[in-house]
């Protein structure tokens, strides 16, 4: 074989599952639910599936915090939760408004408000070309195998298995080490300036928003007592709500905070964060009428 | 400029396109050069200077270790292990985020520059070209020469270390037509290959061995990213190499082979004639036999491998863990030494595969220093894989990924030579065409070499 036939069979090669990789996507769609081998690529998957999907009643952004309220904890199918573990709610706000149709409710994280917008992020979301020419054929395989063994669950599956979670005794973890280290984390971090540049920011994504008929509120996530008086926690508090007064604009969370544990101190574990999502739930059936 | 980003595309082109130009065939080497120096300046402009003292600084001491060698190659030595000491082990004693570290201005510049990358790989060009010219009484080569041995491009971030006299005799006029593409080809596809598609994809998994990201890790998880960690590794480093040697052949320079299928080695003595085997003989040729080898009885012969194996980890870092990683694996040379023999006589399958096993998860396990270059997380990491996990949110992993993206090393280490050699030689341009698909298609998230840091 000559080296110019050998290049040749190697292109054509190259060339053919290329081909065969674009006829799939479009066939399929770009927006195949690839598996995620982070949390991050998570909460991706659940940015294209809003994207792809009708436009639901109530969207959900914010940090990691969020990001363990999972959808199924949630009792009304139209609710998605698009909090960015690791990322800031401005993102996935900023990712809402642009949107050509807006959900009834937008829900915005007020904790952790430090990190700015992650702009190529807003961007790949808000474009309406944003689908992918080719998917990419390994992890679509994986996907088909793990959608076929562990398909996303409803809430309606997981009900059962919820309700026997919060019956349980609150889990007796000892996650001292873990909270020790966050707030030392807690007590280093000087989020004033980020926090007052994204306050104002949210402030203005909130008037854009509702000005096209989006209702946003406001809500705290609670912390573990330590972390609650810890530096960053208070200045986050206090530049919020000074920028945002108005009651009416913070979503009330009821739960008797004597049943909430944090895997760190920080972030809720399992069985309170279907607590919360419970509270947040019976809040919008109200709004929203019998699912 | 990284090997896998698109810049460094459009600079090799352009390169490649002009070095076989007619017109400038007799300058193809001031060519390279000049390359070379905008490769490495592109990242770090500042560190140009001190790449070119350095070459320059060893050029005068090979002209003066030509007419005494006794005199001068010591000093020429010393000169670039003082460099290496001073640029990789500053930060043991200085802290450079420190508004001033001394009074004296220069000093006080060159101890707040970063690392220059590729420092230990081209420091090591150096002293193999003081060693090998100035052995074999070679005639004084020209700067441009030795520039282009030190500083050409594919190899001089991350090796393979080639020795002077392997690379000098080949610095002359070269010919499009001699260009070996197929072989070129194949080694560029495959390296680009297992650094996309398997180290970056796989990174993406072992990141989560950081501190103190391991600690959301459940205990089988642990086990399973050390070996994960093995996997890119190699791929990561192997891709490396095949780019740069594809890459020297586009030039007409043949590079050594850096890997050979390490992780079928039987034991760790062979474990280090097949992994980054250009640094290895390196260490061999340049301190392991002037200390004496293996002539000097049994116990000199074990210190020596413990000094060898030693300097070899410290060489990769200022840092404790690399200091261990080195020490245990000279531990293991020593410990096998005494074996070896009677275990070659034992024709067993059996037994080879037992052996081929022990010495895979033993170098697994050692790659915990490498990836935790700190002491205390590398054992935390450790003692975790020998106690049941106790956090209730593990991160979870996919086996199913983890298993496809690790595939391609385990198929280079375990298929059978006769596929490759028998009826696969037929569709061997398709593999490697579907491999170009795949890193397009399955590319890991952009993360620099592994060895970059080196």
């Amino acid at each position: 074989m000559s080296p110019v036939q050998w290049l040749i069979k190697c292109g054509a090669g190259a060339a053919i599952v290329l081909i065969a990789c674009g006829f799939a996507t479009a066939r399929f769609g770009g927006g195949l639910q690839m598996p995620a081998t982070t949390t991050r690529d998570g909460t991706l998957i659940t940015l294209s599936r809003f994207l792809r999907e009708p436009v639901p009643d109530i969207v959900m952004v914010g940090s990691s915090l969020t990001f363990r309220l999972k959808e199924e904890y949630f009792a009304t199918p139209r609710l998605r939760n698009l909090a960015l573990a690791g990322g800031s709610p401005v993102t996935g706000l900023e990712i809402v408004a642009n949107q050509p149709q807006l959900p009834m409710f937008i829900l915005v994280e007020a904790n952790v408000l430090s990190r700015s917008s992650d702009t190529a992020l807003v961007e790949r979301y808000s474009r309406s070309d944003s689908e992918p020419w080719f998917f990419r054929p390994v992890r679509a395989a994986v996907a088909a195998y793990e959608q076929r063994l562990h398909a996303p669950l409803t809430h309606e599956q997981v009900a059962l298995n919820l309700l026997r979670l919060v019956e349980q005794p609150p889990s007796d973890f000892d996650s001292r080490v873990y909270a020790d280290r966050a707030l030392q984390q807690f007590n280093a971090e000087a989020p004033a300036d980020a926090t007052r540049i994204n306050a104002k920011r949210i402030g203005e994504l909130i008037q854009r928003v509702e000005q096209r008929g989006a209702r946003v509120l406001l809500f705290e996530l609670p912390y573990s007592e330590p972390i609650e008086g810890s530096q960053f926690a208070r200045i986050t508090r206090q530049i919020i709500h000074a920028q945002f007064p108005d009651q009416e604009r913070w979503l009330r969370i009821d739960v008797n905070r004597s049943e909430l544990r944090w895997a760190d101190g920080v972030h809720l574990d399992e069985r309170s964060a279907v607590i919360l999502s419970r509270s947040i739930n019976e809040t919008f059936q109200k709004f929203l009428g019998p699912t | 400029m990284t090997f896998t980003s698109w810049q460094f595309g459009v600079f090799v082109a352009i390169v490649f396109a002009v070095y076989y130009l007619p017109a400038l065939k007799a300058f193809q080497v001031q060519l390279l050069v000049l390359a070379s120096l905008f490769f490495y300046g592109y990242g770090q402009p500042e560190l140009l200077a001190l790449l070119a003292a350095a070459v320059f600084g060893t050029y005068v001491f090979l002209v003066l270790a030509l007419r005494d060698r006794r005199v001068w190659l010591p000093v020429g030595i010393a000169f670039n292990l003082a460099l290496l000491a001073f640029f990789k082990y500053k930060l043991l004693f200085i802290d450079p985020a420190a508004p001033s570290l001394v009074d004296f201005a220069p000093l006080d510049f060159l101890l707040k520059l970063p690392l220059p990358i590729g420092i230990s790989f081209f420091v090591f060009h150096n002293i193999s070209l003081l060693v090998d010219l100035t052995r074999q009484k070679a005639a004084t080569p020209t700067l441009t020469s030795v520039f282009l041995y030190i500083i050409f491009f594919p190899q001089l971030v991350s090796g393979p270390i080639t020795r002077a006299e392997m690379f000098m005799p080949q610095i002359r006029p070269k010919y499009f037509a001699d260009i070996p593409f197929v072989e070129a080809a194949k080694w560029v596809l495959i390296g680009f290959f297992f650094k996309l598609y398997v180290a970056n994809n796989l990174n993406e998994m072992t990141s989560y061995m950081s501190f103190p990201l391991y600690e959301t890790l459940q205990t089988q998880d642990r086990w399973l990213l050390v070996f994960l960690y093995s996997y890119q590794i190699y791929a990561d480093f192997f891709g490396y190499s095949a780019i740069a040697i594809g890459l020297g052949l586009l030039f007409g320079y043949r590079l050594p082979i850096n890997f050979n299928l390490p992780y079928i080695s039987t034991s760790f003595s062979e474990f280090w004639t097949r992994w980054h085997i250009s640094l290895s003989t390196w260490l061999r040729t340049y301190l392991y036999i002037p200390l004496g080898g293996n002539r000097r009885g049994v116990w000199r012969t074990y210190l020596n491998l413990m000094i060898v194996m030693g300097l070899g980890g410290l060489w990769h870092g200022a840092g404790f863990g690399y200091l261990m990683w080195g020490l245990l694996h000279g531990l293991m040379l020593v410990l096998e030494r005494p074996l070896l023999a009677r275990l070659a006589s034992i024709d067993s399958a059996v037994l080879r595969a037992a052996r081929m096993t022990l010495v895979f998860v033993c170098v697994t396990m050692l790659w915990i220093f490498f990836k935790l270059p700190n002491f205390e997380h590398a054992v935390g990491y450790l003692s975790g894989m020998f106690t049941p996990s106790t956090n209730p949110n593990p991160t979870k992993l996919f086996y199913s990924l983890a298993l496809l993206y690790s595939l391609p090393v385990l198929m280079q280490h375990f298929a059978p030579r006769s596929l490759s050699e028998g009826n696969l030689r037929h569709v061997e341009p398709y593999l490697y065409g579907l491999m170009a698909a795949l890193m397009y298609l399955e590319a890991g998230p952009e993360t620099s070499f592994i060895y970059f840091q080196f």
